[in-house]
């Protein structure tokens, strides 16, 4: 069963990147360009993971989380920051914040998806569909033509 | 009977207590001499004795002053009767100090201030206690003081400047190379479809040069860090063995993919090192990186001791290769940032030429350092030594 990820990344090719991996795995992405939109699609969609910039317009990584943790009906989604603050203690500030994980941008393409389904329960992770991503055999399994 | 004052021809002079001053012309010569301006005061507050310093420095005649309360040669402000305290030119309970407490100033005669520092202390005379007064004037000190701590301030300010620098440029250098890095992992995953053998080749190269790019801003970081002092060493005790089969286990993946035997030498019994642990690893992982990168046959050892010097116990920890080795003409500039020594073939090495400039730079920063053996073309040793427990 695929998982319904929430991207919220301003960088365009940072977004088409994930999108596509995401998908590439049978993922359903949602995008959001900036944090307020984030947060807002969150509201409505309630998907089953957000994957977070952390350098956003109108409302930064940090707000969105702060939003985020506030609200029950969102407080249980686990949320992940892939962010070009990649100096010592950006990660631990970031999981003190609240964040469930962290991954620094450049992403490595070969292990991203298989690092993000850690937050997603068993059902909704890619191997369940026969495949395991993390092994290097199966990430270079030839996939169906990205639409 | 001589007077330290000179009072020749100076109505003013009549009747004050200056004749009473039992001195020396040397008395009074000394304190023409003193580099401060000199004021001699009595108990009630007039003035007694000045010296040419005091003439330069508050722009009177020396006669308009004998004689003259001393108010004259300080702001309203510090006067005794409104400051609500004794007179700062006549407290003389003892030799005073230098007073920083509060800011003291004197009074030209054109009304102008200046910044002063006032020493004061009681001279035993026949009319009684008289007090001494040393005037400086601190109108430069003050300067440098100020000026002192503006560049502090701007040093502050520039090296936080640079913080944001960094941090802004390395976000700025990932956010590109997360799309080139990405989408040639995406395409040598082949998930938009099948590459032919010269489309992965060249895709491989972009993905290997992209990825060198990355290690580079990431040396370039970590040395700023480190020059700028913002790396601080959290040495904890640790057992080396278990440390140093961390090391290989992570490059074991890339020694087998060359080929290559990795071997770890570790004495029985636990050695015990109290030091920063993530900079020891880091060292050994560089350092066994360059073994392997270096080495196209035969193997890498990583071997472990201890020993004795100068009454400090310290551990060695050695990465020996079987690679291209060092010529010694090499050996003193392989710690030089962007020097790279080339082999006979001079083939264009990988690494960024960081590498072990910034090695030593942790392994001083953790009280040790790296040296090296090494015989060319039959392979390299590469040495970190350090004190078991961290002074300081």
């Amino acid at each position: 069963m695929p998982a319904r990820i929430l991207l919220i990344e301003d960088n365009p090719d940072s977004m088409d990147l994930m999108a596509y991996l995401l998908e590439a795995y049978g993922h359903v992405t949602l995008a959001a360009r900036d944090g307020e939109a984030g947060v807002e699609i969150a509201r409505r969609e309630l998907p089953d993971l957000i994957i977070c910039d952390i350098q956003l317009p109108k409302l930064d990584g940090y707000g969105v989380i702060r939003e985020l943790r506030r609200r029950t009906d969102l407080r249980n989604i686990p949320v992940v920051a892939v962010t070009a603050f990649a100096m010592a203690g950006d990660c631990d500030a970031l999981l003190a914040a609240g964040f469930d994980g962290y991954l620094s941008k450049p992403i490595e393409p070969e292990s991203f998806v298989g690092q993000l389904e850690r937050f997603l329960p068993n059902y909704l992770r890619s191997n369940s569909l026969g495949f395991d991503f993390d092994r290097p055999e199966d990430a270079q399994h030839e996939r169906p033509e990205h639409s | 009977m001589s007077s330290l004052i000179e009072s020749d021809n100076n109505p003013m002079t009549t009747g004050c207590p200056s004749g009473a001053i039992t001195g020396t012309e040397s008395f009074r010569e000394l304190l023409e001499t003193a580099p401060d301006a000199i004021v001699i005061v009595d108990r009630g507050g007039r003035i007694a004795f000045v010296n040419s310093q005091t003439e330069k420095l508050f722009g009177y005649d020396r006669s308009e002053l004998l004689g003259r309360n001393v108010d004259i040669l300080m702001p309203d402000r510090f006067r005794g009767e409104q400051a609500g305290r004794s007179n700062p030119f006549l407290d003389e309970s003892g030799v005073r100090p230098i007073d920083a407490a509060f800011d003291l100033h004197g009074l030209r005669r054109d009304g102008s201030e200046f910044p002063a520092d006032i020493g004061l202390s009681a001279l035993e005379s026949e009319n009684g206690i008289l007090v001494i007064a040393s005037i400086r004037d601190i109108t430069e000190r003050k300067h440098f003081d100020e000026s002192l701590r503006e560049k502090i301030l701007e040093l502050e300010r520039a090296n936080l400047a640079k913080d944001h620098f960094l941090a802004g440029m390395s976000h700025e250098l990932r956010t590109p190379l997360n799309a080139i890095i990405g989408f040639t992992g995406t395409m040598l995953m082949r998930l938009p479809g099948p590459l032919t053998a010269a489309q992965e080749k060249q895709l491989r190269i972009i993905q290997t040069s992209a990825k060198h790019l990355l290690s580079l801003i990431n040396d370039l970081l970590d040395l700023a860090k480190i020059e700028s002092g913002k790396v601080k060493s959290n040495p904890e005790p640790f057992v080396c063995q278990e440390a140093i089969r961390e090391v290989a286990e992570t490059l074991r993946p890339m020694a087998e993919q060359k080929g290559l035997g990795l071997d770890i030498e570790l004495p029985r019994d636990d050695i015990v090192i109290e030091t920063d642990r993530r900079a020891f690893v880091q060292i050994l992982i560089n350092l066994a990186n360059n073994a392997v990168k270096f080495t196209s046959q035969g193997k890498i050892s990583i071997e472990l001791s201890r020993r004795h010097e100068n009454g400090n116990t310290m551990v060695d920890v050695s990465v020996l290769d079987t690679g291209i080795g060092i010529k010694p003409e090499d050996q003193a500039k392989l710690f030089r940032a962007f020097t790279q020594v080339n082999a006979a073939a001079n083939r264009p090495s990988e690494g960024t030429g960081l590498g072990l400039y910034l090695c030593q730079k942790l392994a001083s920063l953790i009280g040790g350092h790296i040296d090296v053996r090494s015989e060319f073309g039959a392979g390299s040793t590469f040495t970190l030594s350090l004190p078991s427990k961290t002074s300081g």
